[in-house]
């Protein structure tokens, strides 16, 4: 009887496996081994096409003592990501909070502040530098007729990087769902204790909501935190011809790393920027796991 | 008994996907040299002319060549001017690159020394065609003395005026201005100014093109010589950005920005409605005054030179047509790139296109054809005589981007927050250490 039973155990296992296994092979050719050969070529001068010899810890030591552009693309990117999460992450509370309402046509709402999350691209990017055009831009147009002098947004260094940060801000709809999704899963029962013990509507809002969304705070902390280190696009469509400028105030990291890559075929010093940045995101993300047990709320609560 | 074969089934299985998706293909052995059911071989030619203009004339060309002879047959392939040049260079680390791609000139010396591109000097020591094409442009194709790339097309940079708007202002409309003094005396007389607005504005030298080619038009060179000198820092370029800066703080910031918009948005620019007197652009810009301001009654001219004696330098950028390293049918793709460059299907390109070609018997009889109208014909010719006074930039080898290192130092200038003199001082800095860097051993 037991010996069926591990035989069928071990049957079952074998079919868990040869389900996974298109995911495992498929990980090992595309994922994992083009990993491990960035992480081998970042020490050598590969050049895509005719070298590739061995060069010790240039690279990594040209970055870090001679490359001016390296610190300068990497405080960018740190300074779009410092305000970029935390922003979107409370946007996006903020807008599902008031779109948990039971109001007439809150599913008409709903869509409308969704509707940006379906749009995306290039298309999306082109739309908002006319929007942020200086002169002829609706949204100085429309601060005009509050007697204010908009700035330059994607003209001047001190305000492009703000300006990408509203257009995310924007697109908040994504993570908006998750959060409404996360809202209307809280138990009715809990706010009519709340309601009875004379809690109002804010600390309803701070004492149940929150911490009973805090799972999906995190989630979406962390992969808007990684999301927000690979930014690119914007700043290759929306920065005076792709170089990063004004000023080099949109040289991200990502772009700086295409232009060595592709432009100056410096693929080896390309490869060692991004293991740097994959050690910096690893880094974050952990001390952000580390964190959670503190703040994260899981229901059935044995600390986990 | 059966589940014995299970494990090894699914890894055959899976492997199988894997090779169905073409993942392990290698490429570059001689039975790849593609050949069609007629024997003749098959070429395969990149490019990013997708427009509906462009894609016919270059298919037509195509047409031609595939109908001259009975050896090779080219097939055309566009990618979108964002890709072809990343996917061209996959497919040379692949080893299976097309046949015939359309690459920058600019560069064309970095790939040469990448090994990205063929080395076409032994096609060359056979039938040397370097003196159809205009020096400059072929000798932005050299790499160590050898040739990676055969040129296509050019542009140039003229300076396009209003006659109308001349003679309003009491300006001879056949004498453009000649020297720097003289654009900015003559841009003060077409200023027309309505209280604080402007009615018309003379001429702003950062419309249509960058600081960097006032610096080419008053040095008569590039920023890094041959010898890897690096010559940003000088009295030269200290005198024409604080020249370019004195325009910016004449006309100021919400004026040139408004314009700028106008002119971004191509249909609106204000030179076709008389609100802009003079306009450096690229030669096809006619092209746009045709379609949208017909009646427009203009002139071309060169650039003006900083003094008198210093010279009209313009700049110019173009395309070549090269062999990627690794590619099957080398011979076959130096003919067809002959015939691509030569005087007949380059003189149909220019003519289709309103575009400077690189062939020069192409460009002068192009000059000649009775296809374009007069103004046609004036902008034309003269963008054809002007290439004696046309420079290229080819990157240099030793710092490929210095351009990333002087751009953000310029902007601040334009921005307010930098002297020009501290820029430039920056600037030089930090491309002699680029420099430095890249060619230490």
């Amino acid at each position: 009887m037991a010996k069926t039973k591990s035989a069928m155990r071990r049957k079952e296992t074998m079919y868990g496996y040869i389900f996974v296994m298109p995911w495992i092979v498929g990980f090992l050719a595309f994922t994992a081994g083009p990993l491990l050969f960035s992480l081998f070529a970042s020490f050598t001068n590969y050049n895509i096409t005719s070298q590739m010899d061995f060069v010790g810890a240039e690279n990594y030591q040209g970055l870090f003592t001679e490359d001016g552009l390296f610190w300068t693309s990497l405080w960018n990117t740190l300074y779009y990501v410092l305000f970029s999460v935390p922003l979107t992450t409370i946007g996006a509370i903020f807008l599902s909070a008031l779109l948990n309402q039971d109001v007439p046509g809150i599913r008409v709402f709903r869509t409308l502040y969704y509707l940006p999350a379906v749009l995306s691209g290039v298309g999306v990017y082109l739309l908002w530098m006319q929007l942020l055009d200086p002169g002829t831009g609706m949204i100085n147009l429309i601060l005009g007729w509050f007697g204010i002098d908009g700035p330059n947004w994607l003209f001047d260094p001190a305000w492009t990087k703000p300006s990408l940060i509203f257009m995310k801000l924007w697109s908040v709809g994504g993570a908006m769902l998750l959060y409404l999704a996360s809202m209307q899963g809280v138990s009715k029962t809990l706010y009519e204790a709340a309601e009875i013990d004379g809690a109002n509507t804010f600390r309803q809002f701070f004492h149940i909501t929150l911490p009973m969304i805090t799972p999906v705070i995190f989630f979406d902390v962390v992969t808007s935190l990684i999301g927000g280190f690979q930014i690119f696009q914007e700043a290759y469509v929306m920065s005076s011809n792709g170089e990063g400028g004004p000023a080099n105030s949109l040289l991200f990291y990502n772009l700086y790393m295409w232009r060595q890559a592709f432009e100056n075929f410096n693929m080896g010093y390309a490869m060692a920027m991004s293991w740097i940045l994959f050690i910096i995101v690893f880094i974050l993300t952990m001390i952000n796991l580390k964190l959670a047990p503190r703040w994260v709320h899981y229901e059935g609560g044995d600390n986990r | 008994m059966k589940k014995l074969y299970t494990i090894p089934a699914a890894f055959l299985a899976s492997s199988l996907f894997l090779t169905g998706c073409a993942g392990f293909q290698t490429g570059n052995n001689n039975d790849s040299s593609a050949e069609n059911e007629e024997g003749k071989v098959v070429l395969d030619f990149w490019t990013f002319w997708g427009s509906e203009i462009r894609r016919p004339v270059i298919e037509k060309i195509i047409t031609d060549f595939n109908e001259s002879q009975d050896e090779i047959e080219v097939q055309h392939t566009y990618l979108p001017w964002g890709d072809i040049w990343t996917k061209e260079l996959a497919a040379i680390a692949a080893g299976d690159p097309p046949d015939v791609v359309i690459n920058d000139i600019n560069a064309t010396a970095l790939r040469g020394e990448q090994n990205q591109a063929m080395n076409l000097s032994e096609f060359l020591a056979e039938d040397d065609i370097s003196d159809q094409f205009y020096p400059e442009l072929w000798d932005a194709t050299l790499y160590e003395g050898d040739s990676y790339g055969i040129p296509f097309n050019t542009d140039t940079r003229v300076l396009f005026y209003n006659k109308d708007a001349f003679e309003e202002a009491g300006l001879d409309p056949e004498q453009p201005p000649t020297t720097w003094d003289e654009l900015e005396e003559y841009a003060a007389k077409l200023d027309v100014k309505n209280g604080d607005d402007y009615e018309r504005i003379g001429f702003y030298p950062l419309w249509g093109i960058n600081y960097d080619v006032w610096m080419l038009n008053a040095n008569g060179h590039n920023f890094i010589n041959e010898d890897n000198e690096v010559l940003i820092d000088t009295e030269t370029n200290l005198e024409t950005l604080e020249w370019l800066k004195g325009w910016q703080d004449k006309y100021g910031d919400d004026v040139i920005n408004s314009y700028k918009a106008q002119i971004d948005s191509q249909q609106g620019n204000p030179f076709f409605n008389g609100s802009l007197g003079m306009y450096v652009s690229a030669p096809t810009f006619y092209t746009q005054i045709r379609d949208y301001a017909d009646d427009l009654n203009f002139g071309v001219a060169k650039l003006p030179e900083m003094e008198p004696g210093n010279g009209h330098t313009s700049w110019g950028g173009g395309f070549v047509a090269e062999i990627p390293a690794g590619a099957s049918n080398p011979e076959a793709s130096y003919e067809f790139i002959k015939y691509l460059t030569g005087a007949e299907a380059q003189e149909y390109w220019a003519v289709q296109n309103f575009d400077n070609v690189a062939n020069i018997e192409a460009a002068e009889s192009a000059a000649q054809s009775d296809e374009f109208t007069e103004d046609g014909t004036m902008v034309y010719s003269m963008a054809t005589e002007y290439m004696s006074d046309t420079l290229l930039t080819p990157v240099p080898v030793s710092a490929p981007d210095f351009m990333g290192s002087v751009n953000p130092k310029i902007d601040e200038v334009f921005l307010g927050s930098k002297t020009p003199k501290q820029a430039l001082e920056e600037a030089q800095a930090d491309v002699e250490s680029l420099v430095e860097k890249n060619t230490r051993e």
